[in-house]
């Protein structure tokens, strides 16, 4: 088996970086792409959804009630005959149809009241949980705020996600800053494998501006003279920088005493996703791999859930053990599906930036620890 | 030395007694409870009500947006016959009862689909006795199925069955019983039921990876992409789009069940009841969550508020227009003065 995994491994770089997919997909408008489930992105949507809005947009289901009965007809005629009653009775009940239509519009401003009371009580418990749960800068905090856990995920995934440029912590520059900051809390924390996930792959065309940040944000946690050694890798184009080696900075000094300390101890790899890592890929695996049949490299019967398993994790990385989400409602935008297998997934609800509650609390639901502070 | 160690035993006795005292309390009292609430259900008057309430609520959202597929991850039938000091299975019973009436309410509401993870091929590793009882009860289920979606006084009446899964993994009668169940209900249209039993999600894609490499290979059909991948997977065009996603019993993973179908655009929903007490209730509430926030959403892509409309419609001419005009233009400003008192 192993020969053959390295034969397809060769024939695995090409479609990865064949330049004409790649034009395919920049001249689509990419953050458009991506519809999120309509919790999430209703909640995300920022000013947009004034309470006016919605009741607005809520009340509208009764101004279009003319299309919605005719398709439905339309559909049980073509379906099935003997069901000409029914419509019968759709066509009587024009009445009770508006009926129901104002129950409902009844129903969605009685569940919208009390999902706004819920949106203010999570925001409570979000201000006061981010009292109780401050690293302060300090990655010794950290430790100490992990140490008593029973155990934590070798490998942790966060996906993260541009907001609008005018918000605060908005625009790339914002997403860089997240990026770092959870490689900070990550370090600390003593966790040796993260992988940052955004659907555009923004993080991957910015990686020398990421670099920076990470590292000067890592200065700021433990001292421009211990600057942990980290590895940023993009599996998709299989590629690996190391600190800031090949990056011209202002301050040389940095650098010199880097060069001093162990270069082959990483205290973290951070590896770099986004969408094309998902379904593309496995449809990508199976055109490498109906390739190689063609030309009698491989037979069927040699497509094992082992060979797929480890070409997807050569290609992607290994399965992560916890998911991050720092969205309001759980929303997967596309994360590798092969890996989400087992991985435990934690958000906290209307909830919309990056704060180190949100990482600390789902390293403890990881452990399996009950204690849930400020309750 | 041996004194304290002799008022350890008891002391720790005395503990183990109490807490088996409280337990048994609670049982008890809980177990009472259960009746009490079971009493007042059967009472005509009030099963009347709940019916009928039922009735108007499934009417009313049903003319706002549904989800066209819900799938289910049937969790916590052991810990209900562990909670409850019954067999493990009756738990799975009490789960397959629950998941026939919310198909019930799912196919009312207007649900094009429904799927249900209701054996893992993990689920092997279980013991022997209880991978039998699941079987039987399958078995025993399909039948019922398929009896009910021929009857057409049935609320269920219509409804297309699919088992979906590796199917290598099962008995050669079991397959046979499946295909015939299969063909019975072939032609309902209305609604799809897809039965996933021996199914994991990994399995599914590398199914449809070994599928697609065949077809590629017979007709030389030269190009796969993603929708025809997708296509070709277990539960074919219905694999895109699964809106909503419930998983009970409190776990927060997916534990190998459509991720494929899940990883985009889908709302996942975590519940922390056990699958057997999981109501009409819990599920509505969820249902209505989506319809709520879908309702809005679409609202704002069509982003049609009364305002921009009339705005719209307003001809030009009405509107204020900023015309470009020089500086030099502009009246005089005030005369400039310092503080200072200089010329």
């Amino acid at each position: 088996m192993p020969t053959m995994i390295k034969k397809d491994d060769k024939a695995m770089e090409p479609p990865n970086e064949k330049p004409h997919r790649k034009i395919e997909r920049d001249d689509v408008p990419e953050s458009s792409n991506h519809i999120p489930p309509p919790e999430s992105g209703v909640l995300k949507g920022g000013k947009v959804n004034s309470k006016t809005r919605a009741l607005k947009a809520v009340t509208s289901i009764i101004a279009d009630a003319d299309e919605n009965p005719q398709k439905k007809v339309n559909n049980e005629t073509n379906g099935v005959q003997k069901q000409k009653t029914e419509d019968l009775s759709k066509r009587i009940g024009k009445f009770e149809y508006l009926f129901y239509k104002f129950l409902l519009v009844l129903l969605y401003i009685c569940f919208g009241s009390f999902r706004y009371g819920q949106y203010q009580y999570h925001k409570m418990k979000l201000r006061i949980f981010s009292i109780i749960y401050n690293h302060a800068y300090t990655p010794q905090l950290i430790r100490q705020d992990v140490i008593p856990l029973k155990k934590i995920p070798k490998r942790l995934a966060a996906i993260l996600e541009v907001k609008p440029v005018g918000d605060v912590g908005g625009g790339v520059t914002g997403l860089l800053n997240d990026a770092s900051e959870i490689v900070c809390w990550t370090v600390s924390a003593g966790i040796k494998h993260l992988m940052l996930y955004d659907y555009d792959g923004i993080l991957q065309r910015n990686v020398p501006e990421l670099r920076m940040e990470i590292h000067s944000n890592l200065a700021k946690y433990f001292g421009p003279a211990h600057v942990p050694n980290y590895a940023v890798k993009i599996p998709h184009s299989n590629k690996i920088f190391y600190n800031l080696d090949g990056i011209e900075t202002e301050t040389d000094v940095g650098n010199e005493i880097e060069a001093n300390q162990e270069k082959d101890k990483i205290a973290i790899e951070i590896s770099l996703l986004s969408n094309r890592d998902g379904r593309e890929t496995i449809v990508d695996l199976t055109k490498t791999m109906a390739e190689l049949c063609a030309v009698n490299e491989l037979s069927v019967s040699d497509i094992t859930m082992d060979l797929v398993d480890s070409e997807l994790k050569q290609l992607v990385g290994p399965e992560p053990d916890l998911l991050l989400y720092f969205g309001p409602s759980l929303d997967l935008q596309g994360f590798p599906p092969w890996h989400i297998r087992l991985t435990e997934f934690y958000w906290e609800k209307d909830n919309n930036e990056v704060i180190y509650s949100v990482f600390i609390r789902g390293l403890r639901q990881y452990a399996g620890c009950k204690v849930n502070v400020g309750k | 030395m041996k004194m304290p160690s002799i008022i350890q035993i008891q002391f720790v006795a005395l503990k183990r007694l109490l807490v088996e005292t409280k337990e048994q309390m609670c049982f008890a009292v809980k177990s009472i409870f259960q009746r009490v609430f079971a009493w007042v259900m059967s009472l005509s008057l009030f099963s009347w009500f709940y019916v009928n309430l039922q009735n108007i609520l499934i009417k009313a959202l049903r003319v706002g947006p549904v989800p066209e597929h819900v799938s289910f991850i049937m969790d916590g039938n052991r810990r209900y016959a562990k909670s409850r000091r019954l067999p493990v299975k009756k738990g799975h019973e009490a789960g397959g009862l629950t998941l026939l009436t919310l198909l019930y309410i799912c196919k009312r509401l207007g649900v094009k689909c429904v799927s249900a993870y209701a054996f893992s091929i993990e689920n092997f590793n279980r013991p022997k006795e209880e991978v039998d009882t699941l079987m039987n009860l399958f078995t025993v289920k399909l039948d019922e199925f398929a009896k009910r979606a021929k009857d057409y006084k049935d609320p269920l009446y219509g409804s297309k069955i699919r088992i979906v899964g590796d199917q290598s993994l099962l008995s050669p009668e079991m397959r046979k019983k499946i295909k015939k169940v299969e063909e019975i209900t072939q032609d309902g249209d209305d609604f799809t039921l897809f039965i996933c039993f021996p199914y994991t999600s990994r399995n599914d894609m590398l199914h449809t990876i070994r599928d697609s490499v065949e077809d590629h290979l017979e007709n030389k059909s030269p190009r796969i992409n993603i929708r025809k991948f997708t296509n070709k997977m277990y539960m074919g065009f219905h694999s895109n789009k699964c809106e909503l996603l419930i998983r009970t019993s409190g776990h927060r993973r997916l534990s190998d069940y459509m991720l494929w179908q899940v990883h985009e655009n889908a709302t996942i929903e975590f519940s922390d009841t056990l699958w057997p007490n999981f109501s009409f209730f819990a599920m509505y509430l969820m249902i209505l969550k989506w319809s709520f926030f879908s309702t809005i959403q679409k609202y704002n892509e069509k982003n049609h508020s009364l305002f921009e409309k009339i705005h719209e419609s307003v001809p030009s001419i009405f509107k204020k227009k900023k015309t470009a005009m020089s500086l030099y233009n502009f009246p005089n400003p005030p005369i400039s003065v310092s503080v200072t008192g200089d010329e």
